[in-house]
């Protein structure tokens, strides 16, 4: 057995066990070490225990205390959301108007701290200018008005929920904006044959830290709805950690030469949706798309504005 | 875009379907209850749970109709020798490089199975439809009713056949395809779905637009809100998955069925490389008798790659554009 393995099955044998167990297992270390690496594959077997929120005493550590799977990895299954207002800005930014005056407050831009590490994208010079262009149209430019599907890492804080299932082969993770689905590649894949919206995720673990290295997303994908953009050269290397049971911090960092001047670094919580029997619901925007999308090719007379 | 044409032509697939053939053949001896391809001790592989594992790729391409022939009306089964000459026959029909005198035909036909992934072969029960029951292999009667509200539809169609994006049908507008479901059916190309399982879920994704549809196993109650692909439910069986799906809505509209539309899946891994995926639909009010579908899915290690329906659907432009063109034309004709 590798030491990475056996320290993993270690931890995921003490996790498992009550605080009390804990707590007698810790003058007991050599015997738990031995069914460490005599019963890995009962382990593997077994059914996952989630340790209690306040179980954190009697010795154990803080990752101890989070819920695991089976090959001891963290648990991040389940229906997480972002609540940073970021996808209106990832900067900081104050409230401010609808690009649509008619819906009035309802349209208003949600304010926000930011996400960005340090606050200030490092653009390039015609970067920053295609950044205000961008914001100056984005009614019309915004992929999201179309219902497109959002790329990485926008998808992560969209004011929707995403479904993270983990596999010993694929980490899914699915959105409910627009349907969007990701699937993380445990194994290297070998190279994305093209381009794709939602990019070629491959993941591996670091430690208790999940880390993604996503690479081919197209050029069509912003970060938010204020126009900060990429290139198709973007790499963005995404870490998910579980910092409670309930609790993820989320970063990424973002390349992209032909953009930025440096690497940057985005960070954020998500938080799990607690509701009674939460689930990810239908999303499927192309309907709400369809008339900025083709209204102008109506049949004059006809379609929804004609009937009121 | 369609990335997987290429390499579904090639030689290995070619070997192993002929595998598959010849594992039918050898299965189909037993019970006529149970003709389905696999041993019958075949041990399902399990999941860190302890549940049967269905994860992985499988591809609903297959040869065989929706519904038996009529000139095979009194045939369910095809024998080995007839099952190789439909398949034969059946690439022939799809893949020749065929060219045509009229431009707009000769676009048509330059569809061939590079475009197209309908299989290479027929199901490996060698039944001559996917409808198993009724047992004439055909989809049952519409209630009047029904029928009525097709004909309402489809005269609609006729009149208004693309005034804006909503007279189009969902497969146009990138909302839903016969291959996404649910059901699912196999359709003209990506038809393969992927199953992923942790202890409290299962998720289906569908090549065809990315669907990811999330199936809880805990039993919970079910809302109210309806939508387009429904709200599925799953438990275990023995083996088997069984998905049950309710609450579509009034414009899902599954070759005629209503929003109250009752559709059970059952999935069932009877070999490392068949999935036996079946579904009955039950819908009183718009079939006159409950009918169900047996494909047996073939796993497949090829990837699957993001289909941007919508991202990339210039047809509507071109459908919507050519609409207003051609009224434009027939009222210059008119003046």
């Amino acid at each position: 057995m590798r030491l990475d393995a056996f320290w993993r099955r270690l931890r995921a044998a003490v996790a498992a066990m009550s605080a009390g167990a804990r707590a007698a297992a810790a003058t007991l270390l050599p015997a738990v070490m031995l069914a460490a690496c005599q019963a890995p594959m009962d382990q593997e077997r077994a059914t996952p225990q989630t340790a209690p929120p306040g179980a954190t005493a009697a010795g154990a550590t803080a990752a101890n205390a989070l819920p695991r799977n089976p090959d001891g990895r963290p648990k991040l299954d389940g229906i997480w959301q972002a609540l940073a207002a970021a996808n209106w800005d990832i900067r900081p930014h104050a409230a401010s108007h609808s690009p649509v005056p008619e819906l009035g407050a309802i349209g208003a831009a949600a304010p926000g701290l930011g996400i960005v590490e340090g606050g200030e994208i490092p653009y390039q010079p015609w970067a920053a200018e295609r950044q205000k262009e961008n914001f100056a149209d984005r009614l019309e430019l915004d992929p999201e008005g179309n219902c497109f599907l959002p790329g990485v890492p926008r998808a992560t804080y969209m004011p929707y929920p995403f479904q993270i299932l983990a596999t010993p082969a694929h980490v899914m993770i699915a959105y409910q904006y627009a349907g969007a689905v990701r699937t993380i590649h445990m194994s290297d894949p070998g190279p994305a044959p093209a381009n794709f919206w939602m990019g070629w995720s491959v993941g591996r673990w670091e430690g208790d830290t999940f880390v993604v290295e996503v690479t081919d997303q197209n050029d069509q994908t912003w970060f938010d709805r204020a126009g900060n953009h990429h290139s198709d050269a973007l790499r963005v290397v995404e870490r998910y950690r579980l910092t409670g049971p309930d609790h993820m911090l989320y970063e990424a960092t973002i390349e992209d030469p032909n953009v930025f001047t440096r690497p940057w670094t985005i960070r954020l919580p998500l938080y799990r949706r607690l509701e009674e029997n939460v689930a990810l619901m239908e999303f499927k925007c192309v309907e709400f798309a369809e008339e900025k999308m083709y209204g102008h090719l109506r049949k004059p007379g006809t379609g929804s504005a004609a009937n009121e | 875009m369609h990335l997987r044409v290429k390499e579904s032509i090639g030689p290995g697939r070619a070997s192993r379907a002929h595998g598959l053939v010849a594992l039918a053949g050898a299965v189909l001896v037993q019970t006529a209850a149970a003709q389905v391809p696999g041993a019958e001790d075949y041990e399902v592989p399990r999941t860190a749970f302890g549940q049967p594992d269905l994860q992985g790729t499988w591809s609903n391409a297959v040869l065989t109709p929706l519904e038996r022939p009529p000139e095979l009306a009194d045939k369910a089964f095809l024998t080995e020798e007839e099952a190789l000459e439909y398949q034969r026959r059946r690439r022939e029909e799809t893949d020749m490089d065929r060219r045509a005198e009229n431009a707009a035909e000769d676009i048509f036909d330059a569809y061939n199975d590079f475009w197209w992934d309908w299989g290479e072969n027929i199901a490996a029960t060698r039944r001559t439809s996917l409808v198993i029951d009724p047992p004439d292999g055909r989809i049952p009667a519409l209630t009047p009713a029904a029928q009525a509200r097709a004909d309402a539809r489809a005269q609609y169609r006729q009149m208004h056949p693309a005034d804006g994006p909503e007279d189009r049908n969902l497969s146009d507008r990138c909302i839903n395809w016969p291959s996404a479901g649910p059901p699912m059916l196999p359709t003209a190309y990506n038809n393969n779905f992927q199953i992923a399982q942790n202890e409290e879920y299962v998720m289906i994704v569908n090549e065809m637009i990315h669907d990811a549809r999330i199936v809880p196993l805990d039993g919970r109650p079910r809302g109210g809100v309806r939508q387009w692909l429904g709200d599925s439910r799953g438990r275990w069986d023995g083996d088997t998955l069984v998905v049950e799906t309710r609450n579509f809505t009034d414009r899902t509209n599954f070759r005629g069925a209503t929003q109250d539309m009752q559709l059970t899946e059952r999935f069932t891994r009877v070999s490392d490389d068949i999935l036996l995926y079946e579904f009955t639909v039950d819908d009183p009010e718009a079939f006159t008798s409950p009918w169900t579908v047996q494909i047996p899915a073939r796993r497949t290690d090829e990837l699957m790659y993001e289909y941007a329906c919508h991202e990339g659907n210039q047809s509507m432009f071109g459908i919507l554009g050519g609409a207003r063109a051609a009224e434009r034309a027939a009222a210059g004709a008119q003046e």
